[in-house]
C-alpha cells in the first residue's frame, strides 16, 4: 500500500478498524424507509460515526448504513465492490495517484460521478485540487489535511532562549547554537523507514515548488527528472543539517516513538514532523507546548511553502441507488459543520476556507499557509507508482549509513518513476 | 485416506494455485493479469534487492543455527549438571522461548536503541567504547537480529538437548569413569554419540526456523537501514503488501520453499547417517 496521508494516522486507523472489524462491520441504524436510505462505506472509523449521526440528525427521514474497515482491506473490497455494482453509494477515496483506492485509479474507468458542479469544488485550493481531480474535474470530497514542518517544545526552545529560524541560514546557526547547549534541535526517528522522508519533503517544498509550482506536470510530460532539478538541493541541504548537527546522534537507531519522547521531554527543542505529532507529544507530556513552524529551506521567508496532504475523502459511486442523498452527505462533509466535525476527531484541518473552525493555537501558522494557498501535495501523492517512494525511503536510509550517495538515490527514484503505473 | 484428501483440499491445492500466481503479473487486486512465464524468475536474477535478500537470509541461517545450538548445548550441559538452582534456571532460560517473538523483538529494539539499556550498561561498567548504534549501523544491524533470535531460542534448543542429556544412562557414564575416562573424553565418546537425534532435530527447527525469519527482523530493523536486514521473507512482505507486485512476490515465496526443502533434506539425510554411524 502506497502511502497516501501520514502512515503513522494511516496504521492508527487500520488498528482500530481492525479492532472493531471483530464486532462485525455494518452498523445499520436503518428501520426501512427505502428511497431514503444511503449506504456509505468508509475508512474514518472513529470520526465518520459523529458525521453520520449529525447528517441524520439535520435531514430527517434518511438513514444511513455504513461500514469502516482499515485502509488495506478497504482497499480490497472497494474495487471489487465498484466493477460488480455492489458499491454503496458514497465510498471512501484517496487524494491523488497509485493506490487501489485513490482518485485517479478510480475516475479513469468511470467509477465515480462527477463532483465539479457542487458548490464547494471549485473553491478548493489548488493544492488540493491537483489531488482530488481526474483531468480537470473534481471526484472527491477532501475534507481534511495535514501538514510537515518543524514543531517546537516551547519550554525547551525558553529553556535554550533561542527563537524559531525564519530562514535558511537561520536554521543552520540555530542547529549550531541548540548543539552547543547540548539539545540537538531536532529529534529525527530514522529506523522507521516512512520517517526519512520528512525533514526532505519539507525541503523539497520550498526549493523544488518555490521556484516552479508546475514541477509535477512537467514530470509527467517528461520533461523534468529528480536527478536534475531542485531535489538535489534538497537531499544536499538534508545532508548538511545532518552534518551542522541538527538532529541527536544515531537517527538510524532511534525509532519514530523514541523521536517523539525526545522532543516531548526537551532532550532536543524539536522535531520535523507532520502536524499530527502534536497530539502524540501532548500525550507523552501533557505540560508542554508545541508549535508547529515552517522548516526553512531558503533566506527568503515569504518563498517558503509548506507539504501539506490533503487526507482520505469521499466520492459518490457512479451508479449510487440514491445520488440525491448520496450528494447531499458529501456536502454535508464539506459543510462548515461537517469539515469541523471531521477535522476536529482526526486532528487535521479543514481544506476549505472560511468554516469557522477554531484552529489549535499550535496550528495557527499551518492554517496561515493553507489559507493563503502556499502549500504543495506529499511529493508521492502525484507519483505514478508506489516504489518510487519506497526506493526513495531506503535510498535515505542508506545515505544515512553511507551506503549509497545523494546521485545514486536520484537516480533510481528516477528509474523507477519513468516505468510508469 | 480420509486426511489425505483434507490436507489435499485444504494445503495441497490451495498452495499449487498459489504457485500458478508466481508465472503472472497479478497485481493482487484486479481480475485481469497475464502469464508471464518465468519472467518473475528471470527478473530475481537482475534483482540486487533479492540478490541481497538470499544472502543475507543464508548468513543468517548459519550464524542462528550454529550460535543457538553451541550456547543451547553448553546451557543444557550446565542445568544438566548437580548444581543446586538448576531447575529455577532451566525455567529463566527456557522463559525466552514462550514470548512470541514480535513482543521481544519490539523489547530489543528498544533495548537496542542509542540511549537503550544495553548501552547504557555497558556506559554503567566503563565499556564507553563499545556502545554502538546497534540497529542503525548497516555493518551491525544483522547481528543484532542474529543476537535477539538466539537469545530467545538458545533456551529452546538447551531443552531438546537436555532431554537428550537425560536419556543418557548413568551406568554407563559410570562404567567410563571407572575404566579412567575424564569428564572431556566422557563427553566425547558417551554423550556426544547418545546425543545425535537431539542434534538432529535441533539443527533442522534452527535451519528452518533461520531461513523463513521474518517477524524479529520486521520488528527491529523492518530489513533497513536501507536493505541491510532485508531477508526473503521481508522482501515477500515488502513487494506484495506495499508495492502490489504479488506475482513476484509469490515467485520468491516458491524460491524460498525449495531453498527450505533442500537444506532441510540435504540436512536430514546427513544428519540421520550420522546418527546411524553412532548407535
Amino acid at each position: 500500500m502506497k502511502t497516501r496521508t501520514p502512515m503513522t494516522l494511516v496504521a492508527a486507523v487500520t488498528a482500530a478498524a481492525l479492532l472493531a472489524a471483530c464486532s462485525g462491520g455494518t452498523k445499520a441504524s436503518d428501520s426501512g424507509g427505502g428511497s431514503k436510505t444511503l449506504t456509505l462505506a468508509s475508512i474514518d472509523q472513529g470520526s465518520v460515526e459523529d458525521v453520520v449521526k449529525a447528517f441524520e440528525k439535520a435531514n430527517p427521514g434518511v438513514k444511513v448504513r455504513y461500514t469502516t474497515s482499515g485502509a488495506d482491506q478497504y482497499q480490497q473490497q472497494i474495487r471489487t465492490q465498484l466493477s460488480s455494482g455492489t458499491a454503496p453509494d458514497v465510498v471512501s477515496v484517496w487524494p491523488g495517484d497509485g493506490n487501489p483506492g485513490a482518485t485517479y485509479v478510480l475516475a479513469e474507468p468511470g467509477y465515480l460521478r462527477d463532483l465539479s458542479d457542487q458548490l464547494w469544488a471549485a473553491k478548493l485550493p489548488d493544492a488540493v485540487k491537483s489531488v482530488a481531480q481526474y483531468e480537470g474535474k473534481t471526484y472527491n470530497a477532501v475534507f481534511g489535511l495535514n501538514g510537515i514542518g518543524a514543531v517546537y517544545n516551547q519550554q525547551a526552545m525558553e529553556k535554550a532562549g533561542l527563537t524559531p529560524p525564519e530562514t535558511w541560514t537561520e536554521l543552520l546557526a540555530f542547529c549550531r547554537d541548540a548543539k552547543a547547549k547540548g539539545t540537538p534541535a531536532f529529534a529525527l526517528g530514522n529506523q522507521d523507514n516512512w520517517v526519512t522522508q520528512l525533514v526532505l519533503y519539507a525541503l523539497v517544498a520550498t526549493t523544488v515548488y518555490g521556484p516552479d509550482r508546475d514541477f509535477d506536470q512537467k514530470m509527467q510530460a517528461g520533461q523534468a527528472t529528480f536527478a536534475k532539478s531542485p531535489w538535489t538541493t534538497a537531499v544536499d541541504k538534508y545532508l548538511t543539517m545532518e552534518k551542522t548537527g541538527c538532529f541527536q546522534k544515531n537517527p538510524l537507531g532511534t525509532n519514530y516513538e523514541a523521536s517523539q519522547q525526545l522532543a516531548a521531554t526537551g532532550k532536543t527543542l524539536g522535531i520535523v514532523q507532520g502536524n499530527w505529532v502534536i497530539a502524540l507529544l501532548k500525550g507523552k507530556n501533557p505540560k508542554g507546548t508545541f508549535t508547529f513552524k515552517a522548516l526553512p529551506a531558503t533566506d527568503d521567508p515569504s518563498a517558503a511553502l509548506i507539504p501539506a496532504a490533503a487526507g482520505a475523502g469521499y466520492g459518490v459511486n457512479a451508479e449510487a441507488k440514491n445520488e440525491e442523498v448520496a450528494l447531499k452527505f458529501v456536502n454535508f462533509v464539506m459543510s462548515p459543520e461537517g469539515m469541523n466535525l471531521f477535522v476536529k476527531k482526526q486532528g487535521s484541518l479543514p481544506s476549505l476556507p472560511g468554516t469557522g473552525h477554531e484552529v489549535d493555537p499550535s496550528l495557527t501558522e499551518l492554517a496561515t499557509f493553507i489559507q493563503d494557498d502556499r502549500t504543495v501535495p506529499f511529493m508521492d501523492q502525484l507519483w505514478p507508482n508506489a516504489k518510487v517512494q519506497q526506493t526513495m525511503l531506503s535510498g535515505l536510509q542508506e545515505i544515512f549509513s553511507g551506503q549509497s550517495t545523494p546521485r545514486e538515490l536520484l537516480g533510481d527514484m528516477d528509474t523507477e518513476y519513468k516505468a510508469g503505473s | 485416506m480420509p486426511a489425505l484428501l483434507l490436507f489435499a483440499f485444504v494445503v495441497l491445492a490451495p498452495s499449487a494455485r498459489g504457485v500458478y500466481y508466481a508465472f503472472t503479473d497479478w497485481d493482487g487486486l484486479s481480475r485481469d493479469f497475464s502469464f508471464v512465464g518465468l519472467g518473475n524468475f528471470s527478473d530475481m536474477l537482475g534483482d540486487a534487492d533479492a540478490r541481497q535478500a538470499v544472502w543475507h537470509t543464508l548468513l543468517i541461517a548459519v550464524a542462528i543455527t550454529v550460535v543457538q545450538n553451541a550456547v543451547g548445548l553448553a546451557l543444557a550441559l550446565g542445568v544438566n549438571s548437580a548444581i543446586r538452582s538448576r531447575n529455577l534456571l532451566r525455567v529463566f532460560l527456557f522463559a525466552p522461548a514462550v514470548v512470541t517473538p514480535i513482543v521481544t523483538a519490539y523489547l530489543w529494539r528498544n533495548l537496542l536503541g542509542p540511549d537503550g539499556a544495553v548501552n547504557s550498561l555497558l556506559g554503567a561498567v566503563g565499556l564507553d567504547s563499545w556502545e554502538q548504534d546497534w540497529l542503525g549501523d548497516p555493518d551491525l544491524a544483522l547481528w543484532a537480529v542474529v543476537g535477539v533470535v538466539v537469545w530467545q531460542f538458545a533456551g529452546y534448543s538447551m531443552v531438546i538437548f537436555l532431554a537428550g542429556l537425560q536419556s543418557v544412562p548413568k551406568e554407563i557414564h559410570e562404567a567410563a569413569a571407572m575404566d579412567g575416562a575424564g569428564p572431556v573424553r566422557r563427553f566425547w565418546s558417551v554423550t556426544r554419540p547418545l546425543l545425535a537425534p537431539a542434534l538432529t532435530i535441533n539443527l533442522m527447527l534452527s535451519i528452518i526456523g533461520g531461513i523463513k525469519l521474518f517477524d524479529q527482523v520486521h520488528a527491529l530493523t523492518g530489513g533497513g537501514p536501507g536493505h541491510a536486514t532485508d531477508t526473503i521473507s521481508t522482501l515477500i512482505y515488502k513487494d506484495a503488501f506495499t508495492l502490489g507486485e504479488f506475482g513476484y512476490s509469490i515467485a520468491l515465496a516458491v524460491v524460498l520453499t525449495i531453498i527450505v526443502a533442500v537444506a532441510s533434506t540435504g540436512q536430514y539425510l546427513l544428519l540421520s547417517r550420522n546418527e546411524k554411524a553412532a548407535s
